[in-house]
């Protein structure tokens, strides 16, 4: 910070410092009394108070309301006495006291400090209005307002009608943004002081005690910007050793600084109501005459009554206006959520219809990086510059949620590069995955401030001695850049709602991935325990019963006919049948358990292995094996072998019937992968079943005719699905039938568990 | 029976795979005495010589032919035991499985038993292999040192 404005911040801390609600002084056009409750004796008087009541100060401070107020004394007791008289002041008589010359004051009243401050308010001489009237006034204003369409045109009739009842030169409607700048949103005028309209006021100029006490006491009023200040005395309080609280008073004086402001401005007559929303301070209606002016009390009430009702048709104003762009954003989002539903991937839901997702935050784009993927939409920063900008909002803002700004090139130097295109940013991190953010984009839009008087330079004077109030009211204007539309709350609520429900969705995603995995874990483990009591005890009873038939068949041999050693010979063959079975359905399910090692294979090397073998085997039979090129793959040996093994000696078995069985083993390149084929020329199969041959103890032809258990080319099926390969095959009764298998080229540290299909 | 000839010690606890386990070893005409226990605890209190073997006379048997499923102790913790003992460590140990599971072939050979059999469902193969073994360890077999015959 530089010195200059180092003694600007101080000068405006010692504002903000000033105990304005204690000046110990009050406006000349009226006089103050601070009585003692409940006995009501004057402790403190304003020093004018002689005049008024024709007393010395002597006899006046200690008096009692008797002594003051005469005959009136005993209903003004009474009236005091109401406890609903708090500090709040009331208007509770007209009088003309003693010295006051046929001078008539209004008596207004109200507690503060456990004492009962009277001040009387010399009556204005153009008064415009009297009590009676404010009824009618109010019911008027209401009605006018009613039809009105926007805040605008209210705070336009509300301008209006309060410059009709007080009579001032100008009242402005000002509104206080989030910085407490001030804002000009509605005027009326007549030609004695210049238009303030649209003008911005730094927040300076109502420094922070001044807006705390707008927000207690909404009524202000300087009667007279060149009045001498009439000090109470004693300056402090008996009771209390305090000095008297003002905070509540109508007469109190002013702090210099304003009034040198007003001056300044070329004024010499003020009044500001305060509009409260919601119990804060929204505004002000701020009123100025060229000339000394005073509003009665009553056309004040009436004023303020009026901001209150204005105050109120606003907050309903934008509450509705709020509510309507809620339930627009929010049926948005209900197809955003639906499209995510139907989806299988919440991303693919989410970009179905971007201009839904762009105007889910009122956003001209829209970025979503989700585990590595970055998927734009609309006006947006480069892939680079939005994950870099991802890389920021994880360092700097990684513990919120969602995260808006409508100045991202302030906070996040290196926007200034995109600000066309994301001077605004809405960031909602979407899952702990490091960068994965949902955001939405709105481009810089320059602005022109009207500033009434130069902000930069806020109300120090020029000596830079002490606080000065600014003394131009130039128009002094600023181009406000890098900076986007701001944007709304109901637009950050609805981003941060669709951030909520994303992460339901990935946090629901991962635990039904957990699950999935603990379930599969556990049939694993299941069947694992299953085929092991399976080899186990199914076993043992066709042991058992080849055994033991055996040993009837060898030792009561001749007892038995030849009929019924022909049926212990079907027995023991059956038995020894469902034990092969059972061997070979353990050997599945091992297949489908065991890990695979992937090595580099030599297919060539591995089918003559397996051709010779099964050569062998068919001893006696001629064959004519034509073996074409082979490849090297990657897969698992012990598998593979199994494949080929399975797949030749069917090629074998098949062609039993032929008098030269043709063997023919291929491979193929294809898209990616390697097709293996092996044909036959035996007894091929019907084609409608082709699909069934792959099943498990699916076979297809008798057993007299063909041995077997139906479980090689499951096995062949199962290997080939784990290696990431397909299986099919080709056939036709009595031409031979084809196998094919492939296996993809990526299958290198593939270990899916894809099961069949 | 002859006195030097040590015992074949036969544990398993299924009557019927007793039964025709026996047959297989008569088959072979071993002159070597069964001894057949029914379940791993008995098997261990034998070896040992504790509860009701405790006065049976010293002496390890030529060969342990072993059930790997029994009740009580199963073999694997039986065949542990035998390994783990210094005076009977070299004693063989066939394990007789009808399990073709790899991790209890592992466990076993881990636990360092001599032979691991699993039984085939034909009778004459069952036949041969437990002829075999009997043949190859009851007779064929040098006994390794220290398993000298017992003097009575």
């Amino acid at each position: 910070m530089t010195p200059a404005k180092d003694a600007i911040h101080a000068a405006l801390a010692e504002c903000d410092r000033e105990p304005i609600h204690i000046p110990g002084s009050i406006q000349p056009h009226g006089v103050l009394l601070a009585m003692s409750e409940p006995e009501l004796r004057v402790e403190q008087a304003s020093e004018n108070a002689p005049d008024c009541f024709a007393l010395p100060m002597a006899r006046i401070l200690g008096a009692r309301l008797e002594d003051l107020f005469g005959a009136d004394a005993r209903q003004l007791r009474e009236m005091l006495a109401d406890e609903r008289l708090q500090t709040n002041p009331a208007y509770v008589m007209s009088i003309a006291p003693a010295g006051s010359a046929g001078r008539g004051f209004q008596l207004i009243a109200h507690r503060r400090s456990g004492m009962a401050i009277l001040e009387l308010e010399e009556s204005a001489t153009a008064s415009n209005i009297g009590f009676s009237s404010v009824y009618p006034l109010v019911t008027g204003f209401m009605s006018d307002l009613a039809p009105a369409r926007s805040i605008g045109e209210m705070n336009g009739i509300a301008a209006r009608e309060i410059r009709r009842i007080t009579g001032f030169d100008r009242v402005l409607i000002y509104r206080f943004d989030a910085d407490w700048n001030g804002t000009v949103v509605a005027e009326d005028r007549n030609n004695e002081l210049p238009s303030y309209l649209d003008l911005r006021f730094p927040a300076s100029d109502i420094p922070a005690q001044a807006r705390e006490l707008y927000k207690l006491n909404r009524l202000r009023l300087i009667a007279d910007a060149e009045y001498r200040p009439v000090r109470v005395v004693p300056e402090l309080n008996p009771g209390t050793g305090k000095p008297l609280d003002l905070t509540y008073s109508v007469l109190r004086s002013v702090s210099p600084v304003h009034v040198q402001y007003m001056k300044n401005m070329g004024t010499a007559a003020s009044m500001s109501i305060s509009i409260l929303r919601d119990g804060q301070l929204w505004g002000l209606v701020s009123c100025h005459s060229k000339l000394p002016r005073r509003a009665p009390f009553e056309a004040r009430n009436a004023c303020d009554i009026i901001a209150q009702a204005l105050s109120a048709q606003i907050a309903a104003a934008e509450h509705r206006a709020d509510a309507e762009s809620r339930i627009r954003l929010k049926s948005t989002q209900t197809r955003l959520l639906a499209y995510m539903a139907e989806e299988d991937s919440f991303l693919d839901g989410l970009m179905k219809d971007p201009a839904d997702l762009l105007a889910c935050a009122g956003a001209e784009g829209v970025a979503l990086l989700y585990e590595g993927q970055c998927r734009l939409v609309g006006v947006t920063p480069g892939e680079q510059q939005v994950r870099n900008l991802a890389g920021w909002l994880e360092t700097e803002h990684g513990e919120t949620g969602v995260y808006a700004t409508d100045q991202l090139p302030n906070e996040y130097a290196p926007a200034r590069e995109f600000a066309d295109k994301a001077s605004g940013v809405i960031a909602a991190s979407i899952s702990s995955l490091h960068d994965s953010y949902l955001m939405w984009f709105r481009p810089e839009v320059q602005t022109t401030v009207k500033w009434g008087g130069d902000p930069r330079k806020p109300a120090a004077g020029g000596d830079g001695q002490g606080l000065t109030p600014r003394n131009s009211f130039e128009l002094w204007k600023e181009t406000v850049r890098l900076r986007s539309r701001p944007w709304l709350g109901s637009e950050v609520d609805s981003a941060r709602d669709l951030r909520e429900a994303i992460v339901r969705i990935v946090l629901r995603n991962a635990e039904e991935m957990a699950l999935l995995n603990a379930e599969l874990t556990r049939s694993n483990q299941e069947l694992e325990a299953f085929s092991y009591s399976v080899s186990h005890d199914l076993r043992a009873p066709f042991r058992h019963i080849v055994g033991f038939a055996e040993l009837l068949r060898e030792r009561e041999a001749d007892r038995l006919t030849e009929t019924g050693k022909r049926y212990i010979g079907t027995i023991i063959e059956s038995a020894h049948f469902a034990g092969t079975l059972v061997d070979n359905l353990l050997s599945f399910s091992q297949i489908g358990r065991a890990s695979l090692q992937f090595t580099s294979v030599n297919t060539g090397v591995l089918v003559n292995e397996v051709r010779e073998q099964a050569a062998m085997d068919a001893a006696g039979r001629e064959i004519e094996w034509r073996i074409g090129e082979l490849p090297r793959v990657r897969g698992d040996l012990f598998m593979l072998r199994l494949v080929f093994q399975n797949l030749i000696s069917n090629a074998v078995k098949y062609t039993r019937p032929r008098e030269k069985a043709i063997i023919e083993i291929g491979a193929e390149r294809g898209d990616g992968e390697t097709v293996f084929r092996i044909r036959d020329n035996g007894v091929g199969f019907d084609a409608q079943y082709a699909a069934k041959l792959f099943g498990i103890f699916q076979r297809l032809h008798r057993m007299e005719d063909f041995e077997g258990t139906g479980i090689g080319l499951a096995n062949v099926r199962r290997i080939v699905s784990r290696h990431g390969g397909r299986t099919w095959a080709e056939g036709e009764v009595n031409r031979g039938a084809t196998f094919y298998f492939s296996l993809p080229d990526a299958s290198e540290g593939s270990s899916r568990r894809a099961e069949d299909r | 029976m002859s006195d030097l000839l040590k015992p074949i010690l036969l544990v398993e606890d299924n009557p019927k795979d007793l039964e025709l386990t026996l047959v297989a070893l008569e088959k072979t005409q071993l002159a070597n005495e069964v001894i057949t226990l029914r379940d791993g605890a008995e098997a261990l209190d034998y070896l040992f010589r504790r509860g009701q073997y405790t006065s049976r006379a010293e002496g390890t048997p030529a060969v342990i032919l072993l059930d790997l499923k029994l009740p009580k102790v199963d073999g694997l913790q039986v065949l542990e035991q035998i390994k783990a003992d210094p005076a009977l460590r070299s004693t063989p140990v066939v394990m007789l499985t009808s399990s073709r599971e790899e991790k209890d072939l592992i466990r076993s050979y881990n636990l360092g038993v001599n032979a691991y059999v699993v039984k085939p469902v034909g009778f004459k193969e069952f036949i041969e292999a437990i002829s075999d073994l009997g043949i190859f360890w009851a007779v064929l077999n040098e006994p390794p040192p220290g398993s000298l015959r017992p003097r009575r």
